[in-house]
């Protein structure tokens, strides 16, 4: 587990952003959105709306929580669960065969692949990192 | 421990806030839901002016009356396992670079735009509609039934790659 505050700060820092920036581009275009949850088949239309207006507050608010330190460690524990969540949703979506664009950033987003997976993985280590820092500090550095 | 009341707490704040201000920040997108304006999926004319959805009828009667210019969104590989006659191939991950200007440039003025991918589900051909309608074309249609809708009518189609 990395202790270096400095390190666990950045992590904060570039989960925290990418969230807010996919949330705030999302909420920007929510048909969008719906659309792309509705390409993976999963969900019935008023689910895929009710998410697509939801999630993106959920994703920008759970970022910024985790870069300004108010409930630095529920907003990581959060968004770890979404990343994980997203993780196997898109293998679930290469397992069937799918050919759909992620919708991780609206119009900005690319198909879901392996690739992918990786990303998230990547900020999934860098959330839970955060999550299980030792509690207390709630500023930036 | 992760699961403390804290943390629960913590949660149901976020998501509750994120609830209340996904709705209300929507109040017109979830007014037209509920006017069942999204029954052809999640499209609207108010946030995709110029993009136009046909069902296969009249994408038949485009192609019967050779009004219309049929784009393919597909990979190339599926392009060329069987495609609509004449259709061009516009690989949606090709277009979406620079290559978006050479397509729009690229069709020929005074026919329709017929934009199409695999199959109903596939975001590709709504997706390059709105890039090819964003470099200027003013009416872009998309056949939603796509490909699958296409051959299962058993409508002619085209097997070599014969484009480019």
């Amino acid at each position: 587990m990395i202790r270096n505050k400095h390190l666990l700060c950045a992590f904060r820092l570039i989960v925290g952003g990418l969230f807010i920036y996919a949330g705030v581009i999302k909420i920007a275009d929510p048909l969008g959105f719906a659309r792309d949850i509705q390409n993976y088949r999963v969900l019935p239309p008023a689910a895929c709306l009710f998410i697509a207006l939801a999630l993106p507050w959920f994703e920008a608010l759970s970022g910024a929580f985790l870069i300004v330190g108010i409930f630095k460690r529920t907003s990581a524990w959060l968004l770890s669960f979404l990343l994980a969540g997203f993780i196997v949703l898109v293998v679930v979506t290469m397992a069937r065969g799918l050919d759909v664009d992620c919708g991780c950033f609206g119009s900005l987003s690319r198909k879901a692949d392996g690739r992918l997976i990786l990303e998230d993985a990547l900020m999934l280590f860098m959330a839970l990192e955060v999550a299980l820092s030792s509690p207390g500090r709630r500023t930036l550095s | 421990m992760i699961f403390t009341k804290k943390f629960f707490a913590e949660s149901g704040l976020i998501a509750g806030l994120s609830v209340v201000l996904g709705l209300a920040f929507h109040v017109p997108v979830i007014r037209q839901f509920l006017a069942e304006e999204f029954a052809r999926g999640f499209i609207s004319g108010k946030t995709s002016p110029g993009i136009i959805l046909i069902t296969l009828a009249e994408a038949e009667d485009l192609f019967a009356g050779g009004q219309g210019v049929f784009i393919d969104a597909r990979s190339r590989k599926d392009f060329s396992t069987g495609h609509i006659p004449a259709a061009k191939n516009f690989p949606f991950e090709k277009a979406k670079g620079k290559a978006i200007g050479e397509v729009a440039a690229g069709i020929p003025s005074g026919k329709a735009v017929v934009i199409y991918c695999s199959g109903k589900d596939c975001p590709t051909g709504f997706a390059l509609a709105v890039l090819l309608r964003d470099q200027g074309l003013e009416e872009v249609r998309v056949f939603t039934g796509g490909w699958d809708e296409w051959i299962a009518a058993g409508l002619p189609a085209e097997r070599e790659n014969d484009q480019e």
